[in-house]
């Protein structure tokens, strides 16, 4: 058999596992791709009849529900590569009898397809918004995708990093449902930190999640700005989950193929 | 050349460590068809997916520079709520193929497998036999080095069989197995040198008759 390179088998790797995710993703039955694309528009519709319940139909310098559709596009990116990441190791077991699958290619090949769907979910909200004549100006385009990048980054390496958490004890695989919910309300998903009172900002801020919610809404917004944001901060626990999962991973990957 | 140094394998159970392999080390020479043989439980599944790579010892090294197939066994590897033609399309992709190459592998398993109907059909309605027949086909579309094999050619009625050990004995015109077996008769036709496993350790034997003479010595005792 011809030798390839170490590259060209991970890239090779990668794709025939993306198009087997994808393909399962859209051939376990239609509630399956319907709840994929429509859970955004169910959250959007509760914390905007919530809204209006709580506060009333004030004014906003800005428009709520688009507000709404941006964070929550962006936190359920992190959320799903979170949950796929933790599962991926167990549920591709049968596929590590072929010696060029590791384990982490996995991780990647679902978090590429998260990305995936996460961009056809971002082209229908903005084809609606132009349907129906929502504000669809951006303050600033680049800074919002880039903050899109950086989210996807943090996901993968808070997923690798989990995953590996998961192959010692199981019960984080449960906790991390948990805790992710309880992330949804401490990382400014349907609020903006300046709303806040300054003590819980403080606290709010240690939230790495929060960071990016601020970094993509206050580029996205005329009406609010990114003074809260810390790049470095984004930065360090990106930089550091995907360093220490890498290490642990690099240790165990034999562990967890034979496992 | 397979290269085995100080390779100790283990599994912990509650009655301490058993061992498969005990601080083993081995040259076996490239170019013959090995059989592996031992008594149930001897672990030589487990040696057979660590000389390819799928597995590895708990302490020493295994190298080769040589490539080795998924092992063709029973479970096959397949993923059940996908079609036979889905799975063998995905396998293609890993190996990297072209689309074109993958039409043609798809056109051959097909024919070869005989599995009709089912071909297009999800692996979990597939029996275990169907499931090495539809595995056995695609590995004889590929080119390694060794085919690592466990036990499948004893799957299927006799003509089916039949037909894979002579499509078997024709590839090996080209390439080198892995035989794991306790079908002495097999064994003696596909393998030109022998590896008998037992107690933790594995012997070497450059001839097959001598390894299955031994192997009978050991069931024996």
């Amino acid at each position: 058999m011809v030798k390839r390179k170490s590259i060209t088998i991970f890239l090779a790797v990668v794709n025939a596992l993306f198009l087997r995710e994808l393909s399962m993703r859209f051939s376990s039955g239609r509630m399956g791709i319907f709840w994929t694309f429509f859970e955004p528009f169910f959250q959007i519709l509760i914390f905007v009849l919530i809204k209006l319940v709580l506060f009333g139909s004030g004014e906003s310098s800005f428009d709520f529900a688009v507000f709404l559709a941006l964070n929550f596009t962006a936190f359920n990116m992190f959320k799903n590569i979170v949950i796929k990441s933790i599962n991926s190791f167990s549920a591709n077991r049968a596929l590590f009898l072929y010696k060029q699958v590791k384990p982490i290619d996995t991780i990647i090949a679902r978090s590429m397809v998260e990305l995936f769907i996460t961009a056809i979910i971002i082209l229908i909200f903005v084809a609606l918004g132009f349907y129906f004549d929502f504000d669809m100006n951006v303050k600033d385009l680049s800074m919002v995708t880039l903050g899109f990048i950086l989210l996807f980054f943090f996901s993968i390496a808070s997923g690798i990093f989990l995953a590996i958490l998961n192959v010692f004890s199981e019960s984080v695989g449960k906790l991390i449902s948990f805790v992710i919910t309880a992330l949804m309300f401490a990382s400014a998903v349907f609020y903006t930190v300046e709303i806040l009172p300054i003590e819980i900002q403080k606290w709010i801020l240690y939230v790495p999640l929060t960071h990016f919610m601020e970094m993509i809404h206050g580029s996205y917004f005329y009406a609010l700005d990114t003074k809260f944001v810390s790049y470095e901060y984004i930065i360090l626990w990106t930089m550091s989950l995907f360093y220490v999962g890498m290490w642990l991973y690099v240790k165990l990957e034999k562990r967890i193929i034979s496992a | 050349m397979i290269e085995l140094t100080n390779v100790s394998k283990w599994f912990k159970t509650k009655q301490g460590r058993k061992y498969i392999l005990n601080n083993v080390s081995l040259s076996i020479p490239s170019g013959k068809n090995i059989g592996i043989l031992g008594k149930n439980g001897t672990g030589k599944s487990t040696i057979m997916r660590m000389l390819g790579q799928i597995e590895f010892p708990n302490d020493g090294t295994i190298k080769s520079n040589k490539s080795f197939s998924w092992p063709l066994g029973l479970s096959g590897g397949f993923v059940g709520n996908m079609t036979g033609k889905a799975n063998i399309k995905f396998v293609c992709r890993l190996y990297g193929k072209s689309n074109d190459e993958i039409k043609k592998t798809i056109a051959f398993v097909r024919d070869f497998s005989e599995l009709d109907d089912y071909f297009d059909m999800p692996i979990r309605t597939y029996s275990s036999g169907m499931k090495s027949r539809l595995s056995f086909g695609l590995s004889l579309y590929f080119n390694f080095d060794y085919l690592l094999i466990d036990e499948t050619l004893s799957v299927g009625d006799a003509r089916f069989r039949k037909k894979s050990k002579e499509a078997l004995l024709k590839k090996i015109e080209n390439c080198n197995v892995l035989l794991v077996s306790h079908d002495m008769g097999t064994l003696r036709d596909i393998c030109d040198v022998g590896i008998v496993v037992n107690d933790g350790k594995m012997y070497y034997f450059d001839n097959i008759n001598s390894a299955i003479d031994e192997y009978m010595l050991i069931n024996k005792a």
